[in-house]
């Protein structure tokens, strides 16, 4: 019986040791786990050296007694052996080495404690700013502004009388600190720039990433921006997984997230050798980016159509007011681009009322500026219409002169009354960022704003002009000013009402062009070329046409930008529009009949 | 608007018709023979280069204005983009200077060494001949007005649109010379001359020169634009002001009338910034601002459209009050012109000229209520 135990017993040693071997020649699964192995390795590792049967009894009772030893001692012992030999693989000379050591500490990181991530995490961050120091007999310090501590336990320490020499950074070993560094903060609450900015540094060093912390990642509370970024590098590291099933697998469902990205992976693969050698491969990724390419380019048009369409109803916006001013009262009114102006200051005004007294309301100062900065701009231009323009009805090229005497007085008061700099505007929670709709294409909601603020406005005020008694007024005086006031239309009541009306319009589009654009007593000269060749292109007195001629600037600028740059757009524009104009002085639309 | 009724007089259909006109040109000419004396005759001793060159700068203006008058006030064409013809001489001069100083010194003009560029590009061959350049601001400014106007008139642009138009070419241009890579200096535009037909611009003779000329081509352009008011196409040009389709009905041509107006109005304009650039030693592209061309306009307003003497005053007294002003109070001169501009548009229509009417009127009234008020 005794034999028989003895026996077993030796076997089940055996076993025990067996499987530590095991353990030293595969050390990849203690990647993986915790950091027992890092902490037995070295006090085996003479031991497998010497193998032989007269010694085992003896290295069976060591480890017996260690491990006696270990479960006795706190956990925090274990740690920091375990610790201590990462941090030696970091200060190792070998590339290599240290690389593999930063992979053990994104996984101590990962599965261990709260305070196990904290330590990771400070350690890379010091190793990257070279405040890891490294001594000899494995004693590591960290420095931290001419604080000492010790690398393994945070426990602040003298500073130390040995030489620290510092890992040595290579390029490659930089990037795989700055990828860790990044993903460990993606395990962390932060704000979302800095996990924007995070996501971007795994990005750029997709292939060093690693997929279980982005899947973990992926299971946090992040926004769609970030999720979708990080199920993109997801894709990008099946695509270099090692089974060609799961990489064809990687590149068909690439093939339906079309960006610019993706496109360029694709493109990469294809060059590589390893990949495009294999047929199968080689055609799913020739299909994938066909399929890719397509996309993309449509998104392209969508993206450039989009921004077209929000250039455009910025132009209208600006041009509205003009519409009725110009367009059906014929005033040249030059002070258009200021009224826009004092629309925004308006606005800003109005921001500045909810600032002082309801600043928990802030962030719906917009709403409220619209009908304070329609009647503040409106009757500006009535008291513009009282004083000057009224006098100047049968003289138009008088009355272009007297307006912009106007806009040079509301500019100068503007620039005594609040300086030239620029207003500064509350960034309001609903105006910003975007939904991305497909590749490239992401509609932002400023833009989207504008379109349907332009919108609104164009259906409002046609509704006004055409089914209202003011509306009917106004058109039957522009008409015929003399039978109007023949069957009782007080004209010059119309006049200032009109025109308050047409100031009361570029105010909002003020408004609307502050969330936009930068805010400052210049910008009115910005609009007013713009505004008088979408009035005039469009056909006088025609609102519709003004819409049309905005959507038709506005595409055709954002066109050309792509090619050959915004100024030259511009250019190219305003000399096509004076061709269009030689060509078709009445504009794009003419109202029929006489005028 | 008045045509200015002339006394038939041998002398005045020859050279001379309006008194008024007379009084300025002679005054003109006074500045024109004073300048070198009063500045250079008694050894220094004399007006200081500030002036003179502020009299100087002055002139081109007036050139500006009678040239705006010429298609404006008698043409009924107002043009909101004289800047560009103005810009243009300026941009052509600018050319020659900085060629002629990049041979001379051979350090390269500042928007070489931004754009990276060995040598200077193209177009710049030729320039280090002033006659070249001269020959230059007269056919390209008279390709670019010909080409402009030709089309503009033809499809019968007038009044307001045809400003709009203009205000909108002046515009795209500003644009086109704001960018760097034309080799124009871009927004820095060009600096760094030196001298001019051998004469360095920093010193007397090269100022007072400048202002000579200046003054002395103000004479001539409002001897000539006075005479060419008076002669037949002046008539045609103030029929097509008055009344441009009946002049049509009648089986004139009018598209030549305006455009010969309108290529002279531009040469002139190129001529006063061909005069200017020199003076101030800079050009930018501010100069073919909307703002630039629209303040031309409001000297013609003011000072009085249709009368020669209206625009030359109205330029000169506009700018001596801006140079004035500015050095004093700078905030000011915007509510100034402004304000002056309000007040000629709304109750003077003709501008300054009509001021001694309106006293005239204003006495007249006075004497006549003072009987009535003994009366009663």
């Amino acid at each position: 019986m005794v034999t028989i135990l003895g026996i077993l017993r030796i076997l089940h040693l055996w076993v025990n040791i067996f499987q530590v071997k095991i353990m030293l020649t595969f050390p990849a699964p203690g990647r993986t786990r915790n950091n027992t192995l890092p902490a037995f390795a070295p006090r085996i590792f003479p031991l497998r050296k010497s193998v032989s049967a007269l010694l085992l009894p003896l290295a069976m009772v060591c480890i017996f007694l260690l491990g006696a030893y270990d479960q006795a001692d706190a956990q925090g012992q274990k740690d920091a052996t375990g610790r201590s030999d990462v941090l030696a693989e970091i200060c190792s000379p070998k590339t290599d080495e240290q690389i593999r050591a930063i992979g053990v500490l994104v996984h101590i990181a990962s599965d261990g404690s709260e305070q196990d991530l904290a330590w990771s995490s400070r350690i890379i961050e010091r190793t990257l700013n070279r405040g890891l120091g490294c001594g000899p007999e494995s004693k590591y310090v960290l420095i931290d502004d001419q604080n000492y501590f010790d690398a393994a336990t945070f426990q602040p320490v003298s500073k130390p009388s040995f030489e620290l020499s510092f890992p040595s950074l290579t390029f490659r070993v930089r990037a795989h600190l700055e990828t860790a560094s990044a993903e460990l903060t993606l395990l962390v609450k932060s704000t979302p720039e800095i996990q924007e900015s995070v996501v971007q540094t795994i990005e750029k060093n997709f292939k060093i990433a690693d997929k279980q912390i982005i899947e973990r990642a992926m299971k946090l509370d992040y926004n769609s921006a970030v999720l979708s970024s990080l199920k993109a590098i997801l894709s990008l590291l099946e695509l270099h997984s090692d089974s060609v099933d799961k990489r064809l697998a990687a590149i068909k469902r690439v093939g339906t997230e079309p960006n610019r990205r993706t496109q360029t992976a694709l493109l990469e693969l294809l060059k590589d050798n390893e990949y495009s050698s294999d047929p199968r491969i080689k055609t799913a990724l020739q299909s994938s980016l066909r399929k890719v390419d397509i996309w993309l380019k449509f998104s392209n048009i969508l993206a450039v159509a989009f921004s077209g369409l929000s250039y455009a109803s910025i132009l209208f916006l600006a041009a509205l007011g003009l519409a009725i001013i110009f367009g059906l009262m014929g005033v040249i009114n030059l002070a258009q681009g200021e009224l826009i102006m004092l629309g925004a200051y308006c606005t800003f005004l109005v921001q500045a009322f909810f600032k002082t007294y309801f600043p928990s309301l802030l962030g719906w100062y917009l709403p409220a500026a619209v009908p304070v900065t329609f009647l503040a701009t409106a009757a500006i231009g009535i008291m513009m219409e009282l004083t000057v323009i009224r006098f100047l009805y049968k003289r138009p090229i008088m009355t272009l002169l007297a307006t912009w005497a106007v806009s040079l007085l509301i500019i100068n008061s503007v620039r005594v009354i609040f300086g030239t700099q620029n207003l500064e505007f509350v960034a309001l929670s609903y105006l910003s960022g975007g939904v991305s709709v497909i590749g490239d294409f992401m509609i932002t909601f400023n833009r989207l704003f504008a379109i349907i603020f332009a919108l609104v406005a164009l259906v409002l005020t046609s509704l006004l002009l055409h089914k209202t008694k003011f509306g009917l007024y106004i058109r039957a005086v522009t008409n015929n000013r003399e039978m109007a006031r023949c069957i009782g239309v007080s004209t010059r009541m119309v006049d200032s009402l009109a025109f308050g009306f047409g100031s009361g319009l570029a105010g909002l589009g003020g408004l609307a062009l502050s969330q936009i654009f930068i805010a400052n007593p210049n910008m009115g000269q910005d609009f007013i070329v713009d505004s008088f060749m979408t009035v005039v292109l469009g056909g006088v007195g025609n609102l519709g046409g003004t819409a049309a001629a905005s959507l038709t600037i506005g595409e055709i600028n954002l066109f050309i930008e792509p090619i050959w740059g915004a100024v030259a757009a511009k250019v190219i524009v305003l000399l096509l529009f004076i061709f269009f104009i030689q060509w078709r002085p009445e504009g794009m639309f003419t109202p029929k009949g006489r005028r | 608007m008045s045509v200015a009724i002339r006394r038939k007089s041998i002398l005045g259909d020859l050279f001379l018709g309006d008194p008024k006109v007379t009084v300025i040109a002679g005054i003109v000419l006074l500045i024109t023979i004073g300048l070198p004396i009063f500045s250079l005759g008694f050894g220094g001793i004399g007006l200081s280069r500030y002036l003179v060159n502020l009299i100087g700068q002055i002139m081109c203006f007036a050139i500006l204005a009678l040239a705006l008058d010429l298609i404006w006030g008698y043409g009924g064409v107002l043009s909101l983009g004289h800047g560009i013809f103005f810009a243009m001489g300026g941009y052509l001069v600018a050319m020659h200077m900085v060629k002629i100083a990049y041979l001379k010194t051979g350090t390269p003009p500042n928007f070489m060494l931004f754009m990276g560029w060995d040598a200077l590009p193209q177009y710049y061959a030729g320039f280090g001949s002033p006659l070249y350049t001269l020959f230059l601001v007269f056919v390209l400014t008279t390709l670019l007005a010909f080409t402009f106007g030709y089309v503009s008139f033809r499809s019968r642009v007038t009044g307001v649109y045809f400003a709009l138009i203009t205000q909108a070419l002046t515009y795209v241009a500003m644009l086109f010379f704001f960018r760097n890579d034309t080799g124009f200096g871009g927004n820095n535009g060009m600096t760094g001359f030196l001298e001019l037909l051998g004469f360095p611009l920093n010193q007397m003779p090269a100022i007072v020169g400048l202002a000579t000329v200046s003054s002395l081509t103000a004479f001539v352009a409002l001897i000539f634009c006075s005479v060419l008011t008076r002669s037949p196409i002046g008539h045609m040009l103030i029929a097509v002001r008055d009344d441009e389709p009946r002049l049509r009905f009648l089986g004139y041509n009018t598209i030549w009338v305006k455009l010969f107006a309108w290529c002279v109005s531009a040469v002139l304009a190129a001529l006063a910034g061909m005069l200017y650039v020199p003076q101030v030693g800079i050009i930018n592209p501010n100069l073919l601002s909307p703002m630039v061309s629209l303040e031309i306009a409001v000297w013609v307003a003011i000072g009085g459209r249709g009368t020669l003497v209206g625009a030359f005053v109205g330029a000169t007294l506009i700018q001596s009050l801006k140079f004035w002003l500015t050095a004093f109070i700078p905030e000011a001169w915007p509510f100034v012109l402004a304000g002056l501009v309000l007040v000629v548009t709304v109750a003077l229509p003709n501008g300054l000229l009509d001021i001694p009417a309106l006293l005239r009127s204003i006495f007249t009234a006075v004497r006549r209520a003072e009987p009535a008020a003994k009366e009663s």
